[in-house]
């Protein structure tokens, strides 16, 4: 029998966070009067000691015996050797992925919702909003409040919430409150519907209504949580690279390659935050985070010679092109994508410490039915993006026959967001509609360059 | 048949799941556009001349225009504007 799982004892469980802060430099956040933000300005929502981990520049922060305990309920989690994948994909490549689908919320997202509802609690707090959009997070808040016998209150974009309802009876299970924002409870909300009673919502509404519903507690004992792009989630996040390093010293391996999809960037962060001092001190390591994109140039684009700069300096190349004039809309440009990201993250990629990667989302849903064949595990959507990029540099070690180590973290299952995988099936999502017109406009730059044989090597 | 705009349908980064693209134009405050939109739908089809079109020449420079502040600054200015709109009562 081949194992697939490598697991840690739960007495091996890390007993500290690795907290990046220590080894990176970042620019302060500026506030409204711009002078750096002090702690004091977070404290109507946020805990001090959680503002404490935010701006703690401590390598090694020691994670309390009562966060252990509760992290104890489903972790370590395993360490899993992709057989079925790496069969599929005829690649020499030896994938492993830390499998997070495992927490009782099905994501890595319960790392952080424990630390900080026991954070909470240990300051005395007695309730925590939050805002969620896929329902996630809002689950993941209400079982750790459920844990430390908090009061959870959850704004859920009402977009979501009409199209996710189990992710509302997950959150009732564990005995959080979950609203549909805009909801009449906050004045966010009340205007938002005074101006429109039928709005679908949206994560900004959200936000300002749990915000409003922790600042607006006259008598103090309730307190607001984030679950992505903050220093101390990223924090809480590091105990899956952690262990992952662990458990790859138990088979004898060490990853060249680690994937994981960035949205706000902390499941990725969590995985790779541990290995960049190792890659900072010399090893060679590529890691990189995905998130969606749908670059049109293989799929749309003619097979001619073209410049490889918009400037025309570079000598004429075959290539697939939508020509070397076509670039995004210039209001595009500079890393827009990284809005929303977490700044250490978005530090490591100015730094060239990890090289971000983009995936189709057509492509990433594909992948991850042909992962859910193979490995068993329906992957939640965010994770697909993961695992398209993963099957990318599988491909490439078999063309380059390298037996490669890949290293990838399954963020979450997808079986409460199977409506993107209909999505798919049904086909009503697509990955790329430039117009003819606007293709045939950018083609008439090829007019008068030499055009390339299609040669075949076999 | 090729679809309108608002009939295109992609996975929302933000919220996890399919919206519609007339969604993104119209879901924040007071019906307008994500400041996202643009980041999300370039590649599907012009985007940019669409909204230049469909928007006052104002809100399109404001939408173009927007610079995302740190999730921290956010949070702080939220704070001071409940804080602020407490003590006005």
């Amino acid at each position: 029998m081949q194992v697939r799982n490598i697991l840690l004892k739960q007495d091996e469980m890390p007993r500290q966070w690795y907290n990046i802060l220590a080894d990176i430099k970042l620019n302060p956040p500026l506030g409204p009067d711009g002078n750096p933000v002090k702690p004091e300005d977070l404290a109507p929502v946020f805990p001090m000691n959680l503002i404490e981990q935010e701006v703690s520049s401590e390598r090694w922060i020691d994670i309390p015996e009562e966060v252990l305990n509760i992290y104890a309920i489903w972790r370590p989690s395993p360490l899993v050797r992709a057989y079925g994948l790496e069969k599929a994909l005829g690649t020499p490549a030896k994938i492993y992925y830390k499998n997070e689908s495992v927490s009782p919320p099905g994501s890595h997202k319960p790392n952080t919702s424990v630390p900080q509802a026991y954070y909470n609690k240990v300051f005395g707090i007695k309730k925590i909003t939050t805002e969620t959009g896929a329902g996630q997070w809002g689950s993941a808040l209400s079982f750790a409040c459920a844990q430390f016998g908090i009061e959870c209150k959850v704004f859920m974009v009402r977009v979501s919430f009409d199209q996710k309802p189990y992710r509302k009876s997950m959150m009732e299970m564990w005995g959080g409150k979950c609203v549909a924002s805009p909801s009449t409870e906050t004045k966010a909300g009340r205007d938002a519907l005074a101006r429109d009673p039928d709005t679908p919502g949206s994560l900004g509404i959200a936000i300002s209504e749990a915000i409003e519903a922790a600042v607006s507690d006259q008598t103090g004992q309730t307190r607001y949580s984030l679950g992505s792009v903050l220093n101390h989630v990223m924090l809480h996040q590091t105990i899956i690279g952690l262990e992952a390093k662990k458990q790859l010293e138990m088979v004898g391996d060490y990853p060249d390659i680690i994937i994981g999809c960035a949205g706000g960037g902390s499941n990725f962060a969590g995985l790779a935050f541990p290995f960049v001092l190792d890659k900072m001190n010399g090893k060679q390591i590529e890691i990189y985070p995905v998130e969606p994109a749908a670059c049109p140039t293989l799929t749309r684009a003619p097979f001619v010679y073209d410049h490889g700069d918009t400037a025309g300096y570079t000598p004429l190349l075959p290539m697939h092109s939508l020509g070397h004039a076509f670039v995004p809309p210039p209001i595009h440009t500079g890393g827009l994508r990284y809005h929303g990201m977490s700044p250490t993250v978005s530090q490591l990629v100015a730094e060239g410490l990890f090289e971000p990667k983009s995936v189709s989302q057509l492509d990433a849903l594909k992948t991850g039915i042909t992962v859910a064949r193979t490995e068993g595990i329906i992957p939640a959507p965010e994770t697909t993006h993961a695992l398209a990029y993963v099957i990318q540099e599988a491909e490439k070690a078999k063309q380059e026959s390298k037996e490669k180590v890949i290293l990838f973290n399954w963020s979450g299952h997808g079986l409460l967001d199977l409506g993107s995988y209909d999505k798919y099936f049904t086909g009503s999502l697509e990955n790329y509609i430039l117009s003819d017109d606007v293709l045939a406009e950018s083609e008439k730059i090829f007019a008068n360059y030499p055009k390339p044989q299609l040669l075949k090597s076999r | 048949m090729k679809k309108k705009p608002d009939q295109l349908q992609r996975r929302c980064p933000r919220l996890g799941g399919p919206v519609e693209f007339s969604y993104c134009r119209t879901c924040e405050i007071q019906n307008q556009p994500c400041f996202k939109i643009f980041d999300c739908w370039w590649e599907f089809f012009d985007v940019v001349t669409y909204m230049k079109e469909h928007l006052p020449e104002e809100q399109f420079n404001k939408l173009a225009q927007k610079k995302t502040k740190p999730k921290v600054v956010s949070i702080v200015e939220m704070i001071r504007e409940i804080q602020q709109c407490g003590r006005n009562k």
